[in-house]
């Protein structure tokens, strides 16, 4: 992990992969020019080494701002924070987003999970805004369960 | 059974010759229908969509075309938070709507001076903009308004019987002949992996560096995404009522979180949307397809997608059967770009008995060019296509090299030579047959490889054992196979140059480049984006032309007499 | 398109309420839930298979397995996957039928997902009676706890260009006869007359 400040980019910057490879780590900390397949036959790559890191989503981030885009710049530091959640749970918070998947204590449950666990106010701004909306639209799921009769 | 019987003709008194010959024309067969505005069945020009209007107050948007943020519903919400620009709003609603129009279409107006514009825009002010423009101009627009300065192409391989042999060629076919994007899916979901993975091979025998995608349900979409087997996303879909999107069982909310999610991962994705997809379900909620269609816009813009597969899509038939729906699906490719939002443009499914009217149909996006002009052009024949059929198939692949060379257009796609195309399918289904035996999967034999080579459909490659196939494809699941797993089979077969091929587009994942907006990655392995390829269409002589090394190209077909010796043809 | 075979007079199928929908306790029964516009406002499906023949061959096909075929109209909505879990939840082996007017059917099962299924039919104007009965027959099939081969579907690429549109129609349609707030009704099917084989 680098201990300097993240470099500012603009939009010469890109793409990264050609004009600023220096910048850009696995998440084992590798940088991507040990991405060889030398490295794949050897064993020394696993799949982890092929995932993105918080870090380069804030450049591409930057990038995006540089570029007048705005709204593609949040969802890339959404993703940032989310790098840190298991793909399991990624899906399972996907899920008790959907239309009556949650009740409203259940969605605020996941923000404060979201902020606490895995540092990610910003994608727990997205949820609590869902949950005040779906109680208004009544999207939310009812605490008693369905009769049947 | 056939759905394609011709109406019977009048009964009574004697016709004309003439009217029998046209009854039997393949236009006839196609469905028309009246409009009803009442619901929703119009196309764009309906009494019953809002007034545009916008008010601000303590930097939020407190009413959006003429609804107060009390009465919004979760759309109008949504898109009042995060799609509109607060800043600008109120002084980009108050130019008139013929002013942005000609801003659309005037050379002298640059693509940012009119996004500076746009992004302060509600839907139904885009709307009274679009409303003003006819086919011409909205061609026009979208020359200067498409994201990236290079058009594109996406291409189906699917196969009737799941075959992934025949995936495999069919992709490298594809590839080769230019496709910068291949969709698959299946008809037995299960064989999902096998197929995936069939696809990804071929792509990069074809042409290294192009991109794939299985269209899945969410959830194994992702997961497939997450293994590296496949590059992208698109069918993730959006619509523009909050009683439809709730039948289809998301939010706004729920489908940014997924956009996020796959970013997380490293992976290129799109929403899709089109006109004709609420009234269809049932609740258009009394509004015009092209206005339902722009909120979908709107909301993806908001969500921070960086494009947008639309155009109908698989709606088609919808705007297709009402006056003005072609126009309209123009214009729905042209807000995508207005917004900046990449598009990948619709022809992608069948629409039409019709030649004539197929062809007339992709005009609007071919002609100016579009990120992805069809954003699913079927590389196989349409019967083997699992989409329900493409606008376009195989056997239309000379007519469209035909019509790029008529009009010196770039539709993304070239002709090739049939040795070419025979080598490369035939490196596919080796290859495959290669990462099979190293996932000791089904094996492939040498009798499939060979009817690769040289077949058409699914019906000319040999059964496969289903049962064995679905159990190997489960095991791909439960070993937690992944790209890397295929380059390691493809290298240790010695198919060196494959392996290369998708340890690059897998190594992108690493950089985030193919995240930004209408993203590619070419035949030497740049990222090309709207970032480093922005259209800077200014007028006559500039922007995208087709000429110089690509123009030669493009001027090959099957068969050109030499003008040197016209006893034979250009080889 | 499906012709007629026969110039005798067309089965005619009503569906006469009974009461109020309940959760069955029989295993060996499948639950056909028909939409808002069945045999009512409806008569016959987009490519004219009268609804008393389609109705005639679902129960035929669940019977010929030995399984009873319980008749129930949902009329809160004209959404085939709600129509569909709804019965299947009502259902004593969890095992339904969901059937729009216009044909568009699907087989589903109480513990799936709403918008996952069994085995679904969309392209309505394919469906015809010989199918509607191997429909019947692998929903019994389902409930018996049994896996057979899925109905074989065809796929006609020019299905959509010719028939998309009078399907938007006919849902819209279906879809005013919507009741909100109304829950499923037991139905008992009253055919008229019309040859019988």
């Amino acid at each position: 992990m680098s201990a300097s400040p993240p470099p500012e980019l603009t939009a010469a910057d890109y793409p990264l992969s050609i004009n600023r490879p220096e910048l850009l780590r696995t998440p084992s900390g590798k940088p991507i020019t040990a991405l060889t397949m030398d490295a794949v036959v050897s064993g020394e790559l696993s799949p982890e080494d092929l995932r993105i890191t918080p870090e380069t989503l804030q450049l591409q981030a930057q990038l995006a701002d540089a570029s007048g885009r705005p709204q593609l710049a949040a969802n890339f530091r959404r993703a940032a924070e989310m790098t840190a959640i298991p793909d399991a749970e990624v899906l399972a918070m996907y899920n008790a987003l959907r239309p009556r998947a949650s009740t409203g204590p259940a969605l605020e449950e996941m923000a404060d999970r979201l902020e606490r666990t895995y540092s990610a106010p910003v994608c727990a701004a997205l949820v609590r805004e869902a949950a005040e909306v779906y109680e208004r639209r009544g999207l939310l799921a009812r605490p008693v369960a369905d009769p049947d009769q | 059974m056939t759905t394609t019987a011709p109406r019977p003709t009048g009964a009574a008194g004697k016709q004309s010759l003439r009217t029998e010959i046209l009854e039997a024309r393949p236009v006839n067969l196609d469905g028309f229908v009246e409009e009803w505005p009442e619901k929703g069945l119009v196309a764009m020009e309906s009494e019953f969509d809002p007034a545009p209007s916008v008010r601000v107050e303590g930097g939020r948007i407190v009413e959006l075309d003429g609804r107060s943020r009390d009465a919004f519903d979760f759309m109008d919400t949504f898109i009042a938070n995060h799609a509109i620009d607060v800043a600008s709003a109120e002084a980009s609603m108050a130019i008139p709507s013929a002013q942005i129009a000609r801003m659309l279409i005037d050379p002298g107006v640059s693509r940012d001076e009119v996004l500076a514009v746009t992004r302060g825009l509600t839907p139904a002010k885009v709307l009274d903009v679009v409303k003003l423009m006819n086919v011409v101009e909205i061609m026009q627009g979208m020359q200067k308004m498409r994201a990236r300065r290079t058009p594109a192409n996406q291409g189906h391989s699917t196969s009737a019987r799941d075959n992934p042999i025949q995936v495999a060629a069919d992709a490298a076919e594809g590839a080769l002949r230019g496709f910068a994007e291949l969709e698959t899916t299946l008809g037995v979901l299960r064989y999902a992996p096998l197929v995936a993975i069939a696809l990804q091979v071929g792509a990069q025998v074809g042409r290294g560096g192009v991109l794939t995608q299985c269209a899945l349900e969410e959830a194994t979409e992702l997961e497939l995404g997450m293994r590296g087997i496949t590059a992208y996303a698109e069918t993730i879909s959006i619509y523009g009522t909050e009683s439809v999107f709730v039948d289809g069982d998301d939010t706004p909310w729920s489908k940014s979180f997924l956009a996020a999610a796959y970013a997380s991962r490293g992976i290129k994705m799109r929403f899709t949307s089109g006109t004709g997809s609420e009234v269809q379900m049932g609740n258009a909620e009394g509004k015009s397809m092209l206005y339902l269609e722009i909120r979908c816009i709107l909301m993806a813009k908001g969500a921070g997608v960086q494009g947008l597969q639309n155009g109908s899509i698989s709606c088609i038939g919808v705007p297709g059967a009402v006056p003005g729906g072609l126009r309209a699906v123009a214009a729905e490719n042209l807000v995508a770009s207005m917004v900046d939002l990449e598009c990948a443009s619709g022809n992608d499914q069948s629409f039409s008995h019709s030649a004539m009217r197929r062809t007339a149909r992709a005009m609007p996006q071919m002609l100016p060019g579009t990120d992805f002009v069809c954003s699913g052009y079927s590389s196989v024949p349409n019967a083997d296509n699992m989409f329900a059929g493409s606008n376009f198939d195989t056997e239309d692949f000379d007519d469209w090299n035909t019509i790029q060379r008529d009009f010196q257009v770039d539709g993304g796609l070239r002709h090739v030579r049939e040795n070419e195309i025979l080598a490369a399918r035939n490196k596919a289904a080796r290859a495959l047959q290669a990462v099979f035996a190293h996932l000791d999967l089904p094996p492939i034999t040498d009798d499939e490889i060979e009817a690769a080579t040289y077949a058409n459909s699914s019906n000319d490659y040999p059964l496969r054992d289903v049962l064995a196939d679905l159990k190997g494809a489960q095991s791909v699941m439960d070993r937690e196979i992944t790209g890397l797993d295929l380059v390691k089979g493809l290298e240790s077969a010695g198919f060196h140059d494959v392996a290369e091929n998708l340890l690059t587009v897998l190594r992108q994942r690493v950089s985030g480049d193919l995240l930004q907006t209408s993203a590619v990655l070419t035949a030497d392995f740049t990222p090309l984006s709207a970032i480093n390829d922005p259209n800077d269409y200014a007028g006559p002589g500039t922007g995208y032309r087709l000429q110089g090394e690509r123009w030669e190209q493009l001027k090959k077909l099957r068969h050109v007499t030499s003008s040197t010796n016209p006893e034979t043809e250009v080889g | 398109m499906t012709t007629p075979t026969t110039t005798a007079p067309e089965r005619t199928v009503s569906l006469r309420e009974v009461g109020p929908a309940r959760r069955g306790t029989r295993p060996d029964e499948v639950v056909i839930a028909l939409s808002p516009a069945f045999a009512g406002h409806f008569t016959r499906t987009i490519v004219d298979v009268p609804h008393a023949e389609v109705l005639r061959q679902l129960m035929a096909g669940v019977e010929e397995q030995g399984v009873t075929a319980r008749l129930v109209r949902v009329l809160d909505t004209a959404d085939l996957a709600a129509i569909s879990h709804t019965a299947a939840r009502l259902s004593g082996s969890g095992i339904s039928v969901g059937v729009l007017s216009r044909g568009t059917t699907m087989i589903h099962q109480k513990d799936l997902p709403r918008l996952s299924n069994l085995e679904l039919f969309p392209q309505s104007p394919l469906l015809d009676a010989p199918v509607f009965r191997m429909i019947g027959s692998n929903a019994a099939q389902y409930a018996k706890g049994e896996s057979p081969q899925p109905v074989p579907t065809r796929n006609d690429q020019m299905a959509r260009p010719r028939w998309q549109a009078k399907a938007a129609l006919l849902h819209l349609k279906e879809f005013d006869c919507i009741e909100a707030g109304r829950g499923p009704v037991e139905v008992e099917a009253v055919f008229g007359p019309g040859t019988t084989g």
